[in-house]
């Protein structure tokens, strides 16, 4: 509780450090906040052709709201997912980028990697809030889902700052860390339904059956993907316009919670030996 | 308030000295530790008390230990043993200009670096004015801090430092900044401070600054407190160990 109060008292530098983040960001570029979707949208590109025109993956079309565009079906769960692979990138490396800070400022560290989940929120905002005029342009109907839209967002950024703060410490201890982290994003988000349907997977499982003579299936093991879950909300809402499982909004909240509690837990243990670690 | 504004109660402080430290994932496994160390006694057991109101001088030649007792008293450091006790606020200026971004313009910095400090937005916009004076950089203070001088930067991280008022300012040797007319405008700032019943600890190997400014200093080495009391006879005695 006394922790909670520290971290509550530096809001104001956290507020700060994140204005810092965000303006000195897309400072000097002829773009601006437009770069922000430059990344989402090239991968959009990308794999709306390899995935969509070569491949001829064909996800159903939203049901109750009758889309069938493959590059927003994608976008809706690739911006989540470019989301929650920034917060992880840039908190991890956050401690280690202000190590002159640490050493020579006494103030609450948290508010480090938490300062770069807030930069990463406001860019994904913009990023979201774009999405969300293409489908009204297209045909979705969202407005009304923009509230529960919201909840599944900040579900998700208390996610990703829980694992942020883990892996920044992690960081710090071991700097094979943030190599690591690379390579782990990337099979993650392959082995999250962004760019093909979960449909196929579950197909997939009743094909193989049970695994090595135990209870378990393929389907199960891909389920315990926190971001299977949370991507198929956003998908939900957005794209089909439909009410969300609960069980899935409230895997989607035990995922949040344990997250942050172990990122906290994890932090605090180790802060202040940060400024030797370093 | 009391008359003793910080108490250093038997404090210690080690480091590991590292004689293989392992830091990257394949060494641990491979070698199956994390580290072989031993561990350096930076602070043995010093103990002193610092009186309200006084200059307070740490002295002692390179690595005996001053450095790391200021950062155990900016609370950067967590000491191994003993402990630090302050009556009061306090802070610290060990660098100046720490969290400056270098894109942004000299008065978004004043608001991030005052708020690192640990001053509310309220308190810096009362003291805008009188930052952006002491550091005489007005005429840039929309330009971005990367085009200032490295004068004119270290100044306006000074000036947001010093006006952080706190009843107990720790500084470690960043005085010798800028020109003498602003070296002068910073012993005006410390004596104003000393006036008005606050505290200052600092740490300088420049004995005619100890000198002129501190009423107590402690003498440091290898990491023990060798003698603390009054100014004078302190520096002699340091001096007179040096020769």
């Amino acid at each position: 509780m006394s922790y909670l109060k520290e971290v509550l008292s530096s809001r104001e530098l956290l507020v700060n450090l994140t204005l810092r983040e965000v303006r000195g960001k897309y400072k000097r570029t002829v773009f601006g906040q437009l770069w922000s979707l430059a990344n989402p949208l090239a991968l959009m590109v990308i794999y709306t052709i390899v995935f969509a025109f070569i491949l001829r993956v064909e996800p159903e079309p939203g049901d109750p709201s009758g889309l069938n565009v493959f590059a927003v079906w994608l976008l809706c769960a690739l911006l989540p997912w470019t989301f929650f692979a920034n917060v992880v990138t840039s908190g991890a490396g956050s401690l280690i980028a202000n190590a002159g800070l640490i050493q020579k400022v006494a103030f609450s560290r948290i508010v480090l990697p938490l300062s770069l989940v807030g930069s990463s929120i406001y860019n994904w905002l913009f990023e979201m809030g774009v999405l969300l005029i293409v489908l009204v342009i297209i045909g979705s109907f969202v407005w009304p889902w923009i509230p529960l839209l919201l909840v599944i967002m900040f579900l998700l950024a208390v996610f990703a700052a829980g694992v942020a703060l883990m892996l920044a410490i992690a960081n710090v201890y071991f700097r094979d860390t943030q190599w690591f982290l690379g390579i782990i994003l990337q099979m993650w988000m392959y082995l999250t339904p962004i760019i093909y349907p979960a449909s196929l997977v579950t197909q997939q499982s009743e094909r193989v059956g049970y695994l090595f003579g135990t209870g378990l299936t393929v389907d199960f093991i891909y389920n315990l993907n926190p971001m299977t879950h949370f991507v198929e909300v956003f998908r939900n809402m957005l794209y089909d316009n439909r009410w969300p499982d609960p069980t899935e909004w409230l895997i989607c909240a035990l995922w949040a919670v344990a997250s942050l509690f172990i990122g906290v837990v994890v932090f605090r243990r180790n802060e202040n030996n940060l400024a030797e670690a370093l | 308030m009391s008359d003793i504004a910080v108490r250093v109660d038997h404090v210690s402080k080690s480091f590991r000295m590292y004689h293989e430290r392992n830091q990257t994932l394949k060494a641990t496994i491979m070698r199956g530790r994390r580290s072989v160390h031993e561990d350096f006694w930076a602070l043995d057991d010093v103990d002193f008390d610092v009186p309200t109101g006084s200059t307070f001088g740490l002295i002692g030649s390179n690595g005996s230990g001053k450095s790391t007792l200021l950062k155990c008293l900016a609370n950067i450091y967590r000491p191994n043993k003993g402990s630090i006790s302050h009556f009061g606020s306090m802070a610290a200026m060990l660098e100046v200009g720490s969290g400056f971004h270098a894109e942004l313009s000299g008065r978004d910095n004043i608001y991030l670096n005052g708020s690192i400090l640990g001053m509310s937005k309220k308190e810096v916009d009362r003291k805008y004015d009188e930052i952006v004076d002491f550091s005489g950089v007005e005429a840039f203070i929309d330009q971005p801090v990367k085009n200032y001088s490295s004068g004119m930067y270290v100044r306006l991280g000074f000036a947001v430092a010093i006006n952080v008022d706190p009843d107990i300012l720790v500084v470690d040797e960043v005085l010798a900044v800028g020109d003498a007319d602003f070296q002068a405008k910073c012993m005006q700032k410390f004596a104003d401070f000393k006036q008005a019943g606050k505290t200052v600890i600092l740490v300088t190997h420049d004995m005619d600054t100890v000198s002129r400014m501190c009423d107590n200093v402690a003498w440091l080495s290898h990491g023990k407190l060798l003698e603390v009391g009054a100014a004078e006879p302190t520096i002699a005695a340091y001096l007179g160990s040096l020769a």
